[in-house]
């Protein structure tokens, strides 16, 4: 239970550092392709500092799966978003909004880990 | 013995109990319910520093390898806290000093991640493993999943100079190292699998 609850707290501190992180780095106006790229730096290291923090409380896997999400997939979605102006306004919103899209993803990877669990394959020799 | 190996894991035992404090006790139960097939002479490869002893079925014999001098010091402490007998040892899995057919169970622990050869390891470990033994391993591997697989791909350069790989196909490595599956088990999602194999008598 714990480790269930320090995950979502895992993945929404990472989307907010990389919702801030990014948009630190781009404006409004920049070229979107160079945004996407910029973002996905920008969340690719984000979600490794906070991993090397965040790993040993909540897990290597843990962290580093849906980090990596969040970090690299985040990041290029908030600086096309950032560039485009079309993100949010204040800086209160931004953060909401980098939380809300860390614990989606969280409970994303854990529905999906939820399908994929189990034997895959087994024989009796 | 491969010398850059050996030093990249003797840096990495210095925050390696920090780092898996966490993933032993989430992995754990996988790891006690893995071990609990071992019978026989059990070999247990890259003992790191014996994190894994605690999951062992009580009273056992373990010979237990590991390439790094200094995560054998720290395993050292762990092994005399077990119940039975774990004796350690310095070797290289790609250069087993054991006679053939020497072993009845060979575990690993994510270790196919982190040899440079696996295949070549895992060979040695064929080698060394009686006909009728058994491969029982948990190790992480390249996720199937599209944006996953692509970021591990991604992320590998840079994990390796100082850890693991982050892509390997351990599963396909095992069965071209001459075992056949008896199992394979998705642990979280499908990138850390219990994998558990026997040699192939046909090859």
């Amino acid at each position: 239970m714990l480790f269930s609850i320090g995950d979502y707290l895992a993945g929404m501190l990472i989307g907010v550092a990389t919702t801030l992180a990014v948009r630190s780095i781009v404006s409004p106006g920049m070229d979107m392709v160079l945004a996407m790229l910029v973002g996905m730096a920008a969340g690719t290291v984000v979600h490794l500092l906070l991993g090397l923090v965040l790993a040993p409380l909540v897990g290597m896997f843990e962290t580093m799966i849906p980090g990596s999400l969040i970090g690299m997939y985040g990041g290029m979605l908030f600086g096309m978003r950032d560039s485009m102006a079309a993100g949010s306004h204040t800086l209160a919103s931004a953060t909401a909004v980098g939380a809300i899209f860390g614990a989606f993803v969280v409970l994303g990877v854990k529905v999906y880990n939820q399908i994929l669990r189990g034997a895959v394959f087994e024989v009796d020799y | 013995m491969d010398m850059d190996t050996q030093r990249k894991w003797d840096a990495a035992s210095r925050t390696l109990d920090l780092m898996s404090f966490a993933e032993n006790r989430r992995i754990g139960p996988y790891k006690r319910k893995l071990f609990s097939a071992m019978r026989g002479a059990t070999l247990m490869v890259a003992a790191g520093t014996g994190n894994d002893f605690k999951f062992f079925p009580p009273n056992m014999h373990v010979v237990a390898i590991d390439i790094s001098p200094k995560m054998l010091e720290r395993a050292a402490r762990k092994a005399a806290a077990y119940s039975g007998k774990i004796d350690l040892r310095k070797m290289d899995v790609c250069n087993l000093e054991f006679p053939d057919s020497s072993f009845d169970t060979i575990a690993t622990a994510f270790t196919f991640c982190s040899v440079p050869k696996p295949v070549m390891g895992l060979r040695e470990l064929r080698r060394v493993l009686k006909p009728d033994g058994q491969l029982i391993m948990i190790e992480h591997v390249r996720s199937a999943i599209g944006p996953l697989g692509i970021f591990m791909d991604f992320m590998t350069p840079l994990t390796s100079r100082i850890g693991p790989s982050l892509n390997r196909d351990t599963v396909g490595n095992v069965q071209k190292a001459g075992f056949k599956l008896r199992r394979v088990e998705n642990v979280y999602l499908d990138v850390v699998k219990i994998i558990e194999a026997v040699p192939d008598n046909t090859t």
